[in-house]
């Protein structure tokens, strides 16, 4: 009897615990019957796992989850998640036939995230990133098109052909839409110029720009004066894009060629630029950065540590305005300095993808939610202000009127250069830029040889993408 | 007949002995030994996002020749050959100085070593990279302060520092549990054995190689393996840290891995990784559990 009673309860304990593991699996349509189906999201309450509104989905409601990364500025002391909340309440109210759950992840883990949650199966439905992942996850087949959603209308508001391309994989289609864009450019801290008597190097007209010699000018000024210059970071990938658009502009080099096709940083430019930049390391102009990220650097400028930063745009200027104010700084914002004085800019697109998991109806239903948080009368523009930048929809005009800085990033939008970062093998690419900085700047190898390496690698990266 | 009954009820008895053990085997087989077949298996695959091609062994031909694998091996060995040995000495140094000691001390210095284990590594890291900031890190300060150097240095960024920075915070966060270990392990060695290897006239030094260490050896075997294990699979330190810079002056094999998985999807290239660091892990402990185990009596 005993022997039984144990096999008995040895049945329940696994019985127990498989039941425990078990889940709902992913249902298409949620059938459970409406509790409510207001939108009563709370603001508050926005979700680091699940958020978005907290009432049940109606019966025969599609559910599809949104990932967001922190790109939407909260209000103050609000958590991250909590303004996306409110865009779903407000959509959820319009489409009762939609429950959106909201999902927010950060820059540091999210990537692998969403990386293992595709090999799972159990990746988001709507995905709010760049154009350099979105379009790597479309080139391995994972993402819906979008083409029905670039109408003529849209395409035509737009009218700029390289962010619409930005968009677009290499089949031609279209697999992210966007919502918002802006400048990557450089910052310098108005009190240490002036400081250094050095706030005559740069050029405060019209769009700001200025050359190399006139950088070089205000380098040496600030190191008399006793002020570090900025980190030339290369510690890992974050915010490479600003070191990489410096490096290119200071000789007029480029990433790749026009067509977007190879990559050409090892011209002559590129390597007079990456000779420059350890000259000025090893006399001390700028610091070497092999211990620093693009986060690093720009926290090193709003503490007053360091000049200037490489890695700025308005969405950095909002997010550090704060502490830039206690630390009584006034960051200037300028266009990186080029030998000819033009600068050939690198940007963010930020918006929207609808990842293939194999529900039509769960595709239909993310596009609707992503053009409502793009193109609705009063969602659409708040949503773009609410990312710092300016809308990639000419019609929606100036969302800051009478901001004299938001101005003048706006004006940078003329200089944006060829945009690489839907080549194929972007990601791979990464991985070699921020050792190839550091075998410069640490004396492994010359310029010269570092750079050529790096192109050999970046450009096999493309073919192991093929 | 009796010999049936006898049968049936070892019979009985074993499939019980199942019963309880199938939870725990379910979910081993699920979660631990299943992907380890799908790991061997997809390692002869070249398998990123768009699919599987089954390619035989080049992943592990072309992992061999790969010049960052080979820093890689070697960063790890030199991270391995470096704190498991400092570990355990030092870890056997502080039990034995505190392990006599009144509770109140012994228990201070467990809670001292064994913070940086129960902090979490991400709180720990932060804290490092706060000590080795280059511009404002207070090891700098200090360094500074004492006259020992006259320029910062870049800790984690210098080829010379780097991977020796990362080494001082694996054994920090290495040694909480084996002093824990010591500790209970020395208070558990027969005072009978000690007192009458004294009366015997056996100095401080011969009680301790004599009489202590060979009741340790178990112990010491446990954590020469475990801290080995742990310093071959240091990965969280690497990539919040360094991400494997200067040049790869700092990439591990758990690193290296990563980013291949990771960063540029090749998975089957990294199962590969994983295959070859599971086999040097079990050869290593193996190596030890010969060594170190022919004398433990437990």
């Amino acid at each position: 009897m005993k022997k039984i009673l144990s096999l008995g309860l040895a049945a329940a304990l696994m019985a127990t615990t498989l039941a425990g593991c078990g889940g709902s699996g992913g249902s298409e349509t949620t059938a459970a019957p409406a509790a409510d189906t207001g939108t009563t999201a709370a603001a508050g309450e926005a979700a680091t796992t699940a958020g978005g509104s907290d009432a049940a989905a109606p019966a025969g409601a599609v559910e599809i989850t949104w990932w967001a990364f922190p790109t939407y500025a909260q209000d103050a002391d609000k958590p991250a998640g909590t303004y996306e909340a409110e865009i779903i309440a407000a959509f959820e109210a319009k489409n009762p036939d939609i429950k959106v759950n909201l999902e927010t992840i950060d820059f540091t883990s999210g990537p692998e995230k969403i990386t293992a949650a595709i090999e799972a199966g159990t990746v988001c439905d709507v995905l709010f990133d760049a154009p350099g992942r979105i379009i790597s996850y479309a080139q391995n087949g994972k993402l819906v098109k979008l083409d029905d959603m670039f109408t003529d209308e849209f395409v035509k508001d737009v009218n700029n052909e390289a962010l619409l391309n930005s968009c677009k994989s290499d089949d031609g289609s279209y697999y992210m839409y966007p919502i918002s864009t802006a400048a990557f450019c450089m910052a310098v801290s108005k009190q240490a110029l002036e400081a250094a008597d050095a706030m005559s190097c740069i050029n405060m007209e019209g769009d700001r720009t200025w050359t190399t010699a006139q950088f070089e000018e205000m380098l040496k000024k600030l190191n008399a004066a006793g002020f570090n210059g900025a980190t030339v970071y290369c510690s890992g990938q974050g915010g490479d894009q600003g070191i990489r658009a410096f490096v290119t502009n200071i000789y007029d080099s480029q990433v790749t060629n026009d067509e977007v096709t190879e990559y050409t940083l090892n011209d002559e430019g590129g390597i007079k630029a990456l000779t420059k930049i350890k000259e000025w390391v090893d006399a001390g102009y700028m610091l070497n950065g092999s211990a620093y990220n693009g986060g690093e650097d720009v926290d090193q400028f709003v503490a007053g540590n360091t000049a200037f930063t490489t890695l700025w745009s308005p969405g950095l200027a909002s997010q550090r305005a704060e502490t830039l104010t206690q630390n009584e700084i006034e960051a200037i914002a300028l266009p990186f300095p080029s030998d000819d004085g033009v600068p050939e800019l690198e940007y963010l697109v930020n918006g929207f993808c609808v990842f293939d998991n194999g529900d039509a109806a769960k595709a239909e239903a993310s596009k609707k939610f992503i053009d409502f948080m793009c193109n609705d009368e009063e969602w659409g523009p708040k949503d773009v202000v609410r990312t710092s930048v300016f809308p990639v929809r000419q019609s929606m005009g100036d969302l800051y009127p009478g901001d004299e800085e938001m101005g003048f990033y706006a004006s940078l939008t003329k200089y944006y250069s060829p945009y690489y970062n839907t080549i194929k093998g972007f990601a791979e690419m990464r991985t070699y830029w921020f050792p190839m900085l550091q075998a410069v700047l640490n004396g492994d190898s010359t310029p010269e040889d570092a750079v050529n390496d790096f192109v050999t690698k970046a450009n096999q990266s493309i073919a192991n993408a093929q | 007949m009796k010999q049936s009954k006898f049968n049936k009820i070892r019979m009985r008895e074993t499939l019980i002995s199942y019963a309880f053990l199938a939870p725990a085997l379910f979910f081993f087989c699920i979660f631990v030994l299943l992907p380890m077949i799908m790991g061997v298996v997809t390692s002869l695959f070249r398998y990123n996002m768009k699919g599987m091609t089954f390619i035989g062994l080049d992943n592990y031909v072309n992992m061999f020749k790969d010049e960052v694998w080979q820093k890689s091996l070697v960063n790890t060995l030199i991270l391995v050959v470096g704190s498991v040995p400092i570990t355990v000495l030092f870890a056997l140094f502080v039990a034995a100085m505190t392990y006599e000691k009144n509770p109140f001390t012994r228990s201070f210095f467990r809670c001292v070593f064994f913070l940086p284990v129960v902090t979490g590594t991400v709180a720990v890291t932060v804290v490092w990279k706060w000590i080795y900031d280059p511009l404002n890190g207070i090891l700098n300060w200090l360094l500074k302060s004492m006259n020992i150097i006259e320029k910062n240095i870049m800790w984690t960024g210098d080829k010379k520092f780097a991977l020796w920075a990362i080494l001082i915070i694996l054994i920090t966060t290495s040694v909480g549990q084996p002093i824990i270990l010591y500790i209970a392990s020395l208070g558990n060695v027969p005072k009978d054995y000690v007192e009458a290897a004294q009366v015997d006239g056996a100095n401080d030094l011969q009680v301790f190689w004599q009489i202590k260490w060979p009741s340790l050896l178990p112990t010491t075997l446990y954590i020469v393996v475990i801290t080995t294990i742990n310093s071959f699979q240091c990965f969280s330190l690497i990539q919040l840290l360094t991400s494997g810079g200067p040049n790869y002056r700092t990439t591990t094999i758990m690193y290296y891995l990563y980013e291949n998985a990771f960063k540029r999807f090749e998975y089957g290239y990294a199962n590969a990784m994983g295959v070859v660091l599971a086999l040097m892990i079990g050869l290593i402990s193996f190596i030890q559990f010969k060594a170190l185990g022919s004398d433990v009596e437990y």
